[in-house]
């Protein structure tokens, strides 16, 4: 059989190299031995993140510095190695597994916020932070780091960065790409540089950009400058009850249209408020069909402003009745149902699998119908909470992956959800990324040039196949095959509270 | 154009390209830095700008893409131009869906007239550049200039989502989408922006927008110090009050953009009446702190634009946001005789500076003297204009960094020929 010729937008060979005790004595000598796993038992947390597919690397290590991270990335490249990087394992693509086998670098141990510029707003923190913990730390200067993963009491900014990660409120502020300036790497031979800095107007190339939203395949960011957004003045948020899940779609649409960009502009559908309110009785109407949660931020003059316009389009668009919360206290119960969703939804399905697919705004209508109907015909349950504001769907299907088959409907059916979002427009994923899960999708918006030009970055990293390979780019030749171990087994668990969208 | 061989390959580009019957048009618009293209080619679709781009790599010629125009000034000198491929024929406003608050356009449509048709949606690409009207979409984008709105609107990286380039050898690729939100594979479309064409020819972009704001009013300052004038800036920041300009304008400057003689802000108000009626009676009395007097000037912007277009020198230094009063203070003090006018986005720390110097030693000497002074101050100075003479001693963009080899190699791998705009970028890529 004539061998399969290598895609063009494979930049270089996978490592075939094995992790021997030769190659775990280096990581030793470059980290401490403490800080490598490499025994079954202390692996069995890394072969895992949030999603379906399970692979287990052969060793991890946990750096504490950028030179330490250099001098693993240099031995595992001397035994020719993979280096898969991970955050805190809560991706909801695959991106932080081992899909080859190889080493993992954890970056949990590089938790340091290294310099807080408040005058400037800017701060430049270690990839293990957590962006929660970002917020809180600059809070005291009336700032907070405006990306806002559901996961961010979890996540980490290094894994932010990576997924180029969004949230409820990336609609108006944007997303992670939006809000690094800089980024310190350790690239595949070891070197450490700096790319972007502290300010917009550095010239040359925005490799920066280029690296935000790479899915850890060309480098691993070991400090990174951000940008501080100002804590609003006023905050006011809206609940808008409606009949109809197309009315409630349609008041998406029309806030838009009426030149009011919220900060936050979510969806919540039936199976959502069912779940939500008996869990957390927080006042759904259980005949609703859908609620949105509308936020908006700024000037007190603003928010005022923006909440009446907001009130009334959603009334003129049929909510049968619009709730406004200024106070924190009354702010956080209308948010409380939004942000327990899915482990609400844990309590009624033993797993789920979390969509993420972008539409054109306009087309929310149609393919949220469409979403719900191929659910259907695989006769699956379906639960809708997203970022309706950006066209940003995260339909979760509901299963018992005891039931012989399931999973493999499961992912069948979220392939076809993926399709009608490419089909009316839109991407295969808005934030949580490409990674193993999609892989093969990246073929129905990009065709083999344009992934070829996305190579030559890959290229001008130096990062070849070393760096997470087999991710954000359709399987080929050497990638084997994970497929194998989703249909087997589901990860998704029930009332995991690590699990968010 | 001496050489017969270049001539020949020439003449083997004009005759590929003659079946699409473009325009002729007058190379001698196209000069940059002193390099007078051997022909102008202006394709109007994206085919024919791959047919251009195609041909001139089989005959080996170096292309530089001209937009409007209006940037040409950018860069440094480049190592050779034969063939100038301009866009504006390129000219579609592709799709514009004003409820999904996207737009995508081809690369040559003028900002002013993407404004217009935007506007009639109540709609708006929040880039407002200095220079004339003559500037493309695809141009802004290859420069990366940004005007005073990003004070509050950030630059162009911010609000592209999406673009199709053509390659050095006429392929053509994309990146990103017409979705707000999408991260599916690399944002080769933020690369671009600011690559002066050096690795692509950007061909259609998609753009997120913004809603056009229902009060927009604008008035200045005029203060006693610059001191007095930033700490306006630098309140209205603080309160986060509904300004979405802020620009500190040195008494020169603030003479040639609304007539003042003394360090002024200038300040955009735009959002809901109720916001910006609170910020107006705000920055009323942040102004009476500032023993500063305050009018109205509806004007000021279009004349900003006019009078920060490309000078005989132009620089751009950029510090962090809270030194750039001091340094526009230090460089107005310095500059001052040699007609320097200085405009500042204080809290993007970028302090923009033209003059006319008397002669090209007093050029090379005034560049030197501002990035000395802006290093001091942990910044740096990007030369956007300069006399030919001193240009070429020079690298516009300061000293590369430690990336520079990654820029290298990125533009090996885009471009391994060095076909478009050789030597132009940082480094002399």
């Amino acid at each position: 059989m004539a061998e399969e010729p290598t895609p063009s937008y494979v930049a270089g060979e996978i490592p075939r190299g094995a992790v021997t005790a030769a190659l775990i004595g280096e990581l030793q000598a470059a980290v401490g031995k403490r800080y490598v796993l490499s025994t079954p038992d202390e692996l069995l947390s890394y072969e895992y993140d949030a999603t379906i597919d399970r692979a287990r690397p052969q060793a991890v290590v946990l750096p504490e510095t950028a030179e330490q991270v250099a001098a693993a990335v240099r031995a595992a490249r001397r035994f020719d190695v993979p280096v898969v990087p991970r955050g805190a394992g809560t991706g909801i693509s695959g991106g932080a597994l081992a899909a080859v086998g190889g080493v993992v670098v954890a970056l949990t141990r590089m938790r340091r916020i290294i310099e807080v510029d408040a005058e400037n707003r800017i701060a430049v923190v270690e990839p293990g932070v957590v962006n929660l913990d970002l917020s809180k730390a600059v809070a005291k200067h009336g700032l907070y780091y405006a990306p806002d993963p559901s996961s961010q009491r979890a996540c980490t900014i290094g894994g932010n960065v990576a997924e180029n990660a969004g949230g409820p409120h990336t609609l108006a502020v944007g997303s992670t790409t939006n809000h690094v300036l800089g980024l310190e790497l350790v690239l595949a031979d070891g070197e450490i540089v700096w790319v972007g800095g502290r300010t917009r107007d550095l010239p040359g190339y925005d490799l920066a950009g280029g690296f935000v939203g790479s899915e850890g395949t060309l480098g691993i960011a070991t400090k990174i400058s951000v940008r501080l957004m100002r804590l609003p003045e006023s905050t006011r948020t809206l609940l808008a009850i409606f009949n109809r899940l197309d009315d409630a779609s349609n008041a998406v649409s029309a806030i838009i249209a009426a030149g009011i960009v919220p900060s936050a502009l979510e969806m919540m559908d039936k199976m959502i408020i069912h779940a939500v309110e008996q869990a957390l009785h927080c006042g759904y109407p259980l005949d609703a069909e859908a609620v949105l949660l509308i936020e908006v931020e700024g000037l007190e003059e603003s928010t005022a402003e923006q909440a009446g316009d907001i009130d009334r389009i959603c009334c003129e668009s049929g909510a049968r009745e619009v709730r406004l919360a200024v106070e924190q206290a009354d702010r956080d119960l209308l948010w409380a149902g939004r942000k327990s969703s899915l482990s609400a939804l844990g309590r009624y399905f033993p797993n789920f699998y979390v969509l993420d697919g972008v539409v054109p705004r306009t087309r929310l209508v149609e393919v949220l119908r469409a979403s719900n109907a191929v659910a259907e015909k695989y006769g699956l349950a379906v639960a809708n909470v997203f970022h309706a504001g950006d066209g940003n769907l995260h339909p979760n299907l509901l299963f018992d992956e005891r039931v012989p088959g399931t999973t493999a409907k499961v992912l069948q059916a979220g392939a076809e959800i993926m399709r009608l979002c490419v089909d009316a427009g839109g991407s295969i994923t808005g934030e949580h990324g490409v990674g193993l899960e999609k892989r093969d999708f990246m073929a129905w918006l990009f065709d083999d040039a344009d992934m070829a030009a996305m190579a030559r970055l890959k290229r001008a990293f130096g990062a070849d196949e070393r760096f997470n390979p087999c991710k954000a780019f359709p399987a080929h030749r050497g990638c084997g095959e994970v497929t194998a171990a989703r249909i087997q087994r589901a990860a998704a668990q029930s009332g995991d509270e690590n699990v968010y969208v | 154009m001496s050489d017969p061989a270049i001539a020949s390959r020439i003449d083997g580009f004009a005759a590929a390209v003659s079946h699409l019957q473009l325009p002729v048009v007058d190379s001698g618009a196209f000069v940059v830095d002193g390099l007078k293209p051997a022909t102008v080619v202006c394709p109007k679709s994206l085919s024919q700008l791959q047919e251009c781009l195609s041909e001139a790599h089989n005959q080996r010629l170096y292309v530089t893409t001209i937009g409007g125009g209006a940037h040409l000034h950018l860069g440094n000198v480049p190592d050779a131009f034969d063939v100038g491929v301009c866009t504006p024929g390129l000219d579609r406003i592709i799709d514009h869906e004003p409820a999904d608050m996207t737009v995508t356009v081809e690369a040559g449509v003028q900002l002013a007239d993407l404004q217009s048709a935007l506007g009639e949606h109540g709609q708006f690409l929040p880039l407002d550049p200095p220079g004339d009207d003559r500037a493309t979409v695809g141009g802004i984008l290859a420069a990366n200039v940004s005007g005073p709105l990003r004070h509050r609107y950030g630059t162009a990286r911010d609000w592209l989502i999406g673009t199709r380039v053509v390659h050095a050898d006429g392929t053509t690729s994309k990146s990103g989408g017409r979705v707000v939100k999408n991260v599916s594979g690399y944002d080769l479309h933020k690369l671009y922006v600011g690559s002066l064409g050096t690795l692509a020819v950007i061909a259609e972009v998609t753009f997120k927008l913004a809603p056009l704001p229902k009060v927009d009013r604008t008035v200045g300052v005029a203060c006693p110090s610059p001191a007095a004038a930033q700490s306006i800036i630098s309140a209205a920041h603080e309160r986060g009050l509904a300004v979405v300009a802020a620009e500190l304008l040195s008494p020169p400057a603030a003479n040639a953009v609304c007539d003042r003689g003394a360090w002024t802000a200038l300040l955009r108000v735009a959002g809901g009446a109720a916001a910006a009626a609170r910020t107006m009676d705000e920055i009323g009395d942040y102004a009476a702190l500032a023993e500063g007097e305050l009018t109205d000037e509806p004007a000021a912007w279009e004349r900003w634009r006019g009078a920060f277009g490309p000078a005989p020198l132009s620089l751009r230094a950029s510090v962090a946001p809270s030194h750039a009063a001091a340094l526009a203070e230090t460089l107005d003090r310095r500059f001052a005789g040699d007609a320097g006018r200085i405009t500042a986005t204080s809290t993007a720390g970028l302090v923009r500076m033209n003059l006319s110097p008397a002669d090209d030693v007093r050029a090379s000497a005034i560049i030197d003297h501002a990035r000395e002074i802006a290093t001091q101050r942990g910044g740096f100075v990007v030369v956007d204009a300069a006399p030919l003479a001193v240009k070429k001693q020079i690298d516009v963009f300061g000293p590369p960094r430690s990336d520079i080899e990654i820029m290298r190699r990125l533009k090996q791998q885009f471009d391994p020929e060095r076909r478009l705009s050789p030597g132009r970028f940082m480094g002399r890529i």
